[in-house]
């Protein structure tokens, strides 16, 4: 099989894995509504299957990528969130999507700040953004809550216009750390 | 039966996608080689369909093969399943026009159908292939694949339609 290993990590309420083919189901139900038009959708269902696929494939490239989010109370699959570095992007990104009936509860930030914390202490990184479309204002909400800031605004070919937002680094969470954000 | 995540030939090895593999192959997505299946493609989406292409071994247990010859990549072999409820479909990719002329992409085709087809006694494959595409219709038919009269699918309406079935049946 592909050699890769998706870490497994947890919080308080999620269990952060990797995706498995029955998870696929509710991303293609959240691909068909218009609650996927901040990631690239709404797209039929043999595209978000390749999009499962292409982001397990991350993992095998890159060494990281998307965790699939379970929500420990149920076993039901919420959403994704991780680290992603496609050749040709911006920059190294932290990124979260929830299912349609997992908003509102905070499972982003939770989730995103677990993703976050294993790309400072076990990848590295110094720095990292997160691209969301200016429209998208509960996605900047969660990057708000993360300690991240609006940097600037940029055209991308594919999104239009987008706004960049800057996550603290390593340094500036240790003082307070990440209950500063919490 | 467990599909091999490794296959070799006289000449060639085939094995699953790796990151060193993504120059070769954007640039393949870049040239006008990839216009048969919608592209040319940029380096974002380049990376995308390689990611793609490893993460349907993760997820299905089977996929395409990187074909290594010489000790460079040089294109893509094997079994696509996406969900179309069809018979999952045989695919095979060389990256570049140097390579072509050699059998390569005959040799690569008829080791990953004999394994499947075979070893792992699949039912059957399709490959759709555009008609314009003659190199790899006669590749189809050497291979022993049967043309068929199934209508072009939406996203492929130049496309036909070849079906490889299990030997013996």
């Amino acid at each position: 099989m592909m050699r890769y290993e998706v870490p497994q990590l947890e919080t308080e309420r999620l269990i952060l894995r990797g995706h498995r083919e029955s998870d696929i189901a509710a991303e293609k139900a959240f691909f068909a509504t218009d609650a996927s038009q901040f990631v690239g959708g709404p797209i039929p269902p043999h595209r978000a299957w390749r999009t499962v696929a292409m982001m397990m494939g991350h993992w095998a490239l890159r060494g990281f990528g998307f965790w699939a989010l379970e929500e420990k109370a149920t076993g039901a699959y919420v959403g994704r969130a991780g680290l992603w570095f496609p050749d040709g992007w911006l920059e190294k990104e932290i990124g979260w999507t929830l299912m349609n009936d997992a908003t509102g509860k905070g499972y982003a930030t939770e989730a995103a700040l677990a993703a976050r914390t294993h790309a400072h202490d076990v990848l590295g990184w110094e720095t990292a953004i997160s691209q969301i479309d200016p429209k998208n204002d509960a996605s900047k909400a969660v990057a708000a809550r993360l300690g991240a800031r609006f940097e600037k605004h940029f055209e991308d070919p594919e999104y239009g216009q987008i706004e960049i937002w800057r996550h603290p680094a390593p340094a500036d969470l240790v003082n307070g750390g990440m209950e500063a954000y919490a | 039966m467990t599909i091999a995540p490794t296959i070799s030939t006289a000449r060639l090895t085939l094995r699953q996608p790796e990151a060193g593999d993504f120059p070769a192959y954007a640039g393949y997505c870049a040239s006008d080689r990839a216009r048969f299946v919608g592209g040319p493609f940029d380096a974002v989406k380049a990376f995308e369909k390689l990611a793609a292409m490893a993460g349907h071994w993760v997820l299905r247990g089977f996929g395409r093969y990187i074909i290594e010859h010489k000790g460079a990549p040089v294109g893509h072999v094997g079994p696509l399943a996406l969900e179309s409820g069809q018979d999952p479909e045989m695919t095979w990719t060389l990256w570049n026009e140097t390579s072509e002329g050699k059998g390569i992409a005959k040799e690569a085709s008829a080791a990953v159908l004999d394994h499947l087809l075979q070893d792992a006694q699949w039912a059957g494959l399709i490959s759709r292939v555009d008609a314009q595409n003659t190199p790899s219709r006669r590749l189809a038919e050497s291979l022993g694949a049967t043309l068929t009269d199934e209508a072009a699918p939406s996203w492929m309406p130049t496309a036909v339609t070849y079906r490889f079935l299990k030997v013996g049946v």
